[in-house]
């Protein structure tokens, strides 16, 4: 007989303590927590310390990204047909997302259980197996592992040992609900079902417009942003900034401070939520409040007007975005959808991932309007290439004075939500009461 | 039908696949209980790779490279990474020789 089974037990390693899977017990605080600088006992001031602190951000991986949380990984129409794949992240984990012969999704970890090496070497594409470079280790596109070369030697000599068991090296898998064409993922131990994740408003703005229409993918841009990536939450729950930072918007009314809004922290401050009408008329309605707070100038037009003045596409009227804490901030913006992918690199760098879509069965029209307005948001957009400045300012500023006591305190001191006006910082107190309940700070 | 000598029945072992070539065309020799089977030799799942190489147990040839399986007698691909079968060749054995018949084309 051929074979490696000649190999003695005694020569056989310890079997790896974590057989490829990172272990994470998100209830147990470690015990030196004590160690981190102090935070006063309020909503309101918000120590600089947290944008750099090398330890906290750990924790942060392992709390929001390892635990019981959903994370946006990608859109089903990325992975188009059986046999395709494309790579996305949860926190700092690489993943790959692919659609098996079956039409099944799965989300894998990019990180061969062998040697560590990445399997997948592609951002998209087609295969009906991972294939680690390093040694040939074949996986299928579930993560089990099919195959390695030379397991049983060759002529006799070498070879893995007769018990060595591929059913227990697999690739480390997440745990994958799809929903409306969105695919979440989840590598906590019991992570609660995506509907209760969600919550029921955040349910209701995804599901509105993430019914099950099939989606087209419409294109990408990606941009390194050089701040923590708790700044950029904030950014997204700074009602205060947006009618001043982004003059844009306001000088071609697509901020309008004098439309209904309403924003809210929901599932005790996880996720966030803004949402308004915007309908023709409020589009064209002449207000003398908004000409002066918005130092609107007349004839301020653009080559290209259609940019700014979207096709009224649902008959509710309503502009929404959502963050669905920690991974995601979904857009449905004038005709733009967008899928912002927050990916934190390290404690003072992340990826902001843009993915541009609409439905399968746009008019050529409506599919030109979303990638004109495209052009507001991403790394070079009209409006959202400012955010990026600012934070990566500040980033610099705070590490600098880690010792520093920001003050929260537009709109008061304690959470008022909802809110229904921009002028308030409820939101980001209400974040930073549900992030220091969740980090045990 | 065109038949080729292309090994002798001692040749074979139980355990042990035979690797043989027509014309270029790869063929790995199988004994199952006494009788012989041929079968494409070239592995669907990578190219080069000789199943014949691998370990042959029970009917069932194992890729050496991946562990995809394929039943000797028939052929068929029994799990991936492979996900297609091998041609069965047919056999004739006279006086301990071994004929297959030749690929056609």
């Amino acid at each position: 007989m051929r074979g490696g089974q000649l190999l003695a037990a005694s020569l056989v390693p310890t079997p790896y303590l974590t057989r490829g899977m990172i272990m994470t017990n998100v209830d147990t605080k470690p015990s030196n927590y004590s160690t981190f600088p102090s935070w006063p006992e309020n909503n309101h001031e918000i120590p600089t310390w947290i944008y750099s602190n090398e330890q906290l951000f750990d924790r942060e991986m392992e709390v929001f990204f390892g635990g019981n949380t959903w994370n946006y990984v990608g859109l089903e129409c990325e992975v188009p047909e059986p046999n395709s794949f494309k790579r996305s992240w949860i926190g700092t984990t690489q993943v790959v997302v692919t659609r098996d012969a079956g039409n099944q999704i799965h989300v894998v970890e990019n990180r061969c259980t062998h040697r560590g090496t990445p399997v997948c070497w592609k951002q998209r594409g087609d295969a009906s197996s991972l294939v680690c470079p390093y040694h040939q280790w074949t996986f299928g596109l579930d993560g089990k592992l099919l195959g390695l070369p030379f397991i049983r030697g060759a002529f006799g000599k070498g070879g893995m040992p007769k018990d060595f068991d591929k059913s227990s090296h697999g690739l480390r898998a997440a745990k994958v609900v799809v929903r409306g064409g969105g695919i979440w993922a989840s590598f906590g131990e019991s992570p609660p079902p995506l509907e209760d994740y969600f919550g029921p408003e955040i349910l209701s703005l995804y599901d509105r417009f993430l019914n099950g229409r099939p989606l087209k993918l419409l294109g990408y841009s990606r941009q390194i942003l050089p701040n923590n990536w708790k700044l950029y939450h904030e950014n997204l729950r700074d009602l205060y900034h947006a009618a001043i930072l982004h003059t844009f918007l306001v000088t071609y009314g697509l901020y309008r401070a004098d439309v209904e809004h309403l924003n809210d922290t929901p599932e005790n401050g996880r996720h966030e939520y803004g949402k308004s009408i915007f309908s023709k008329k409020t589009r064209d309605q002449v207000n003398e409040a908004v000409h002066e707070m918005t130092l609107r100038r007349e004839g301020q037009i653009l080559n290209e007007m259609s940019m700014v003045e979207p096709e009224i596409e649902f008959d509710d009227g309503l502009t929404s975005n959502f963050n669905v804490f920690p991974s995601v901030h979904i857009q449905q913006h004038g005709n733009i959808f967008s899928m912002r992918h927050i990916i934190p690199k390290d404690v003072r760098s992340m990826e902001l991932a843009w993915t541009q879509f609409g439905y399968a069965d746009d008019s050529s029209e409506l599919e030109m309007a979303r990638l004109k307005q495209a052009n507001l948001v991403g790394p070079a957009g009209y409006i959202s290439a400012e955010d990026g400045e600012v934070l990566a300012l500040i980033q610099t500023n705070v590490e600098r004075h880690p010792d520093v006591l920001q003050p929260l305190e537009m709109g008061g001191r304690d959470i008022n939500l909802p809110s229904d006006n921009m002028l308030n910082e409820d939101l980001l107190r209400s974040f930073y009461r549900f992030y220091r309940r969740e980090m045990g700070l | 039908m065109a038949w080729r000598k292309v090994a002798s029945k001692d040749d074979l072992k139980s355990d042990e696949g035979f690797p043989v070539q027509i014309d270029g065309c790869r063929i790995g020799l199988y004994l199952v209980d006494g009788e012989v089977f041929a079968i494409g030799d070239n592995c669907p799942h990578q190219a080069g790779v000789l199943l014949s190489e691998g370990w042959f147990e029970e009917g069932v040839i194992e890729c050496p490279m991946h562990q995809s399986r394929f039943d000797v007698r028939t052929g068929n691909c029994l799990n991936p990474p492979a996900l297609e079968d091998v041609p069965r060749f047919e056999i004739r054995v006279e006086g301990g020789d071994i004929f297959v018949d030749e690929p056609a084309g």
